[in-house]
């Protein structure tokens, strides 16, 4: 009696508690998908939101029977902006623009404009960490020129841009840097971070303006809080490399003394990376080994063969070689430590580390690279011999 | 004020135990006089205005007078004509002597009783004995003939499956101890019997297993039915609720079932049994928490189906309670617990709706309620009207109307499924109950009340007992041995032990290391 008394009694007067001071209908709330930071020439901060329009996709709800939209450019989002001093008063100018509460639990792209980011982020950066709604886990990106156009843009394929650039992410063919991740490069001792880079492209022929969908095309290098300089695609690929992220590209080389080129995917890539301090010298040691699946081949090589074979494999590892170099050496000449090498000398040498911390920066500009690939061709397809040649044409020794 | 509160209960306490002095066990204790036409008049005036109760009169072999009672339709005519009213009625044969020795002895009749007390001969007249006076003979004779129409031994209704025995029990008292009895031959199985009820004078019987059971447990359920004074038992719901640990919760602690190999299953565990006349659901206590959740199917199929299908029944047990609750509180208060892509189609489906999810979820839940009550309450012709009505007005017309969003449908759906997946209608009527202050607290507290929610549902299911036995056996307190039937159904082969209720008894059920294997019956390692 007493306990079925006491249930009814909390049930029963729950309401009537400030429990609910934190409800909010779903209804009632500005689902933020992305978000754009910019700086404009007064030095104003310019937060533009893309807010999601949840009528846009409804289906059959409202009497209106199946009228779902395909996608296909509908609009699904708007974008609203607002200037400020900062963030948070950008943000509430902004609210009041907005007749819903805006919600930054699912906003999973935030975009920096190129002007603030050679101006500094970390202002900005803070209100996004400090915020609780905001997701540590949203992906950040640099936009080439303004960062506004990008949230505006629609794609014909996704529902809204922000889902662009997410999905873009997930295949890590360019960067995929989280906010957590930015705020560890930016806390850490090399202070340098690098966020991928992103640009619109440009809509086809016969598609509206606007259908320009952003895409990752190369990577955004960051001193402190604030960009420097620009990594190529082919760069960033590189850096890949070198932060063991690689994943789902293909490599194309040139074995020597053949005409055509082959194409390999690495199926699986191990980077280790080794630092070292030999006769008071910084050195850093990459070992990596791979393995690589062929998906083309235009030579007349047979790949069956164990020297063509050969020669295949001394290519790819060249080339991997070749592009780790790139790499590393831009990262040198913008002497910006994003691979996070300090950390990892801290750990091996701290003693030496720590004397060197305050000018790590020129320690790392001058470290010399040694980079050791085991690259290995171990699958090579359906079939053996190139296609399309006959038996004679096939080079076998 | 609350003194004056105070009082107010003190005096509705106070004519409650005068209500309960009030109730008086009506019955005559008169013994039978020598008389026989005083006897013959005193049952005349019991039974006045009951044109449904015969008073046959004859004479002995021609001589002495008699008086044969019983009441038309409860006896069996046949074998009164043929067995009674016949050879006592020659009047060429010698009366033999002494009369009563002939009567109780010779007559081919199944059982004679000598009965001597007035209130005797009424309950063997209600009954359907026929009770026979004669003069000169100051105890009645009651013959055991009673026969009255019933029911076939039919499936049970409410208890269904694909697998087992079909029968179920009837209202009949002696035809269901006769099931239990093919079932379990053993004369371990005492059936003690009693009659409640001051004016149904219904039979209630308690089977249990010698030696499996419990003495005390066998007592404790004998005294709690002693003390029951009620005017009538109707179904054994009267019993379950007189004699219950805790009669305010909404978990049954008394099981019922209407099959006969259930019942039986939980003899063979040492749990009694209380059979009542007039309905075919029969008791078992002792049980546990878990006991409502098993299904006499889970063994009457391979023991992975069994496990498999009491896992899908756990999920389903916790849906059917928090799934709506769930549902509201991530849609008013914790947005970021779902995928992006779910809170984006979520919000456009509710986009047109007008309530809050908490209006919208307790409607729908309400609605659904009400559904399944007509349909269970209707008539037989009338029931798919309802179905149409429901499924067109609660499942496409209000999602089509904008009043109440798709996603809420689906999860008003799954939860109706969930609460029908518990084998026991009346366990799954305790989460379906506590189903609305549980969205309650998610509207109000979100995730937070819910947790407050299950935790106080905890608490309350660890304080529960039935019979001594915690409701929460084997797993608080943890019985390890006994996770055998809970966590899983183990293989028949592994099922040695008995679970322990209360006392110490027959720990084994069956030999161990019983495992089957390929070697030849006659091999031995």
């Amino acid at each position: 009696m007493k306990s079925v008394l006491l249930l009814l009694g909390i049930s029963g007067t729950t309401p009537f508690l400030s429990g609910c001071w934190d409800r909010i209908e779903i209804t009632d709330l500005a689902i933020v998908t992305a978000a754009a930071i910019d700086k404009n020439d007064n030095d104003q901060i310019e937060l533009s939101v893309q807010v999601f329009i949840p009528s846009s996709i409804s289906s059959g709800g409202g009497g209106q029977g199946g009228g779902s939209s395909q996608g296909g450019g509908a609009v699904t989002t708007l974008v609203r902006y607002e200037k400020g001093s900062n963030i948070s008063d950008a943000l509430s100018k902004l609210q009041s623009k907005l007749p819903r509460k805006v919600f930054w639990g699912h906003c999973k792209i935030f975009v920096f404009g190129e002007k603030l980011a050679k101006e500094g982020i970390r202002e900005q950066l803070d209100f996004l960490l400090r915020h609780p709604q905001p997701r540590e886990k949203a992906n950040v990106y640099v936009s080439k020129g303004k960062a506004k156009p990008i949230l505006e843009s629609l794609p014909p394929l996704e529902n809204y841009s922000g889902e662009v650039l997410r999905e873009l992410s997930d295949l890590h063919i360019g960067m995929l840097v989280t906010m957590q991740d930015l705020d560890e490069m930016l806390t850490g001792i090399p202070q340098a971070a690098a966020l991928p880079f992103v640009k619109i492209l440009p809509p086809e022929k016969g598609q509206t303006k606007l259908q320009g969908i952003p895409y990752i095309a190369g990577t955004a290098v960051f001193k402190k809080d604030k960009m420097t300089g620009m990594m190529t695609e082919k760069e960033t690929r590189g850096l890949l490399w070198l932060r063991d992220e690689v994943e789902s590209y293909t490599v194309t080389i040139k074995p020597k003394g053949v005409k055509g080129e082959i194409s390999l995917s690495p199926v699986s890539a191990k980077v280790k990376i080794i630092p070292q301090i030999i006769n008071e010298k910084w050195r850093l040691s990459v070992k990596v080994i791979t393995d690589g699946a062929v998906i083309q081949n235009g030579t007349n090589l047979n790949l069956s063969n164990p020297k063509s074979l050969n020669a295949a494999e001394r290519a790819y590892q060249k080339d991997i070689e070749k592009r780790i170099k790139m790499a590393f050496l831009n990262t040198q000449h913008k002497k910006a430590d994003i691979l996070g090498l300090g950390k990892d000398f801290y750990r091996k040498y701290p003693k030496q580390f720590n004397k060197v911390d305050n000018h790590w920066d020129e320690i790392f500009a001058e470290m010399e690279v040694e980079v050791d690939v085991a690259a290995h061709i171990r699958r090579q397809g359906y079939i053996n011999k190139p296609a399309g040649l006959s038996e004679e044409e096939v080079k076998d020794k | 004020m609350i003194r004056n509160v105070g009082r107010l209960l003190k005096k509705t306490k106070e004519k409650k135990s005068s209500v309960q002095n009030n109730y008086q066990d009506s019955k005559p204790a008169d013994a039978l006089d020598a008389n026989f036409s005083l006897n013959v008049e005193t049952l005349r005036s019991v039974y006045d205005n009951c044109s449904d109760v015969m008073f046959r009169s004859f004479l002995l072999f021609g001589k002495t007078r008699a008086m044969l009672i019983y009441i038309a339709g409860l006896s069996d005519i046949e074998a009164i004509e043929q067995y009674v009213l016949s050879p006592l009625m020659q009047e060429s044969s010698k009366e033999p002597q002494p009369l009563n020795e002939f009567i109780e002895h010779k007559m081919p009749v199944p059982k004679v009783v000598k009965v001597n007390m007035l209130a005797d001969c009424i309950e063997s007249i209600s009954t359907g004995n026929p009770i026979l006076l004669y003069e000169g003979e100051s105890d009645g004779f009651s013959l055991g003939l009673s026969k009255w129409e019933k029911r076939a031994i039919e499936e049970p209704m409410a208890e269904g499956g694909v697998r087992g025995s079909r029968e179920g029990f009837i209202e009949s008292l002696e035809v269901n101890t006769s099931q239990l009895r093919r079932i379990i031959k053993s004369p371990a199985l005492k059936i003690q019997s009693m009659k409640i009820g001051t004016y149904t004078r219904t039979n209630v019987s308690i089977a249990y297993i010698d030696g499996l059971a419990d003495k005390t447990l066998i007592e404790e359920i004998t005294t709690r039915l002693e003390r029951i004074k009620i005017d009538g038992i109707l179904e054994s719901e009267y019993i379950e609720e007189m004699i219950e640990d805790n009669p305010y919760s909404p978990f049954p602690q008394i099981m019922t079932t209407e099959r006969p190999d259930v019942a039986c299953s939980c003899l063979l565990e040492g749990r009694a049994v209380i059979l009542v006349e007039g309905t075919p659901f029969t008791l078992i206590a002792p049980i546990s928490f878990f006991s409502l959740i098993q299904s006499q199917e889970d063994y009457a199929q391979r023991f992975l189906a069994g496990t498999f299908i009491r896992w899908l029944r756990y999920f389903f047990m916790g849906l059917s309670l928090l799934l709506p609750s769930l549902y509201v509180a991530i849609l008013t208060f914790h947005h970021e617990a779902v995928p992006t892509a779910l809170l984006l189609s979520s919000a456009a489906s509710r986009e047109a709706v007008p309530f809050p999810a908490i209006v919208e979820a307790l409607a729908m839940e309400i609605t659904f309620e009400a559904l399944r009550e007509a349909g269970v309450r209707l008539p037989k012709q009338v029931g798919s009207a309802v179905s149409i009505v429901g499924a067109l007005v609660i499942g496409q017309a209000s999602v089509q109307a904008g009043l109440v969003s798709a996603p809420m449908v689906i999860v008003v759906a799954i939860t109706g499924i969930a609460s029908f997946m518990m084998p026991r209608y009346i366990a799954g009527i305790a989460f379906r109950m506590l189903r609305f202050p549980m969205m309650l607290l998610a509207g109000t507290l979100g995730l937070l009340g819910i947790m407050m929610g299950i935790i106080a549902i905890v608490i309350h299911l660890c304080s529960l007992r039935s019979f001594g036995v915690p409701y929460l056996t084997p797993l608080a307190p943890l019985k390890g041995q006994e996770l055998k039937d809970v966590l899983w159904r183990a293989p028949w082969w592994k099922m040695d032990t008995r679970p322990r209720l209360t006392g110490d008894s027959n720990v084994y059920r069956q030999s161990s290391e019983q495992g089957p294997n390929p070697k030849r019956g006659s091999e031995t390692e």
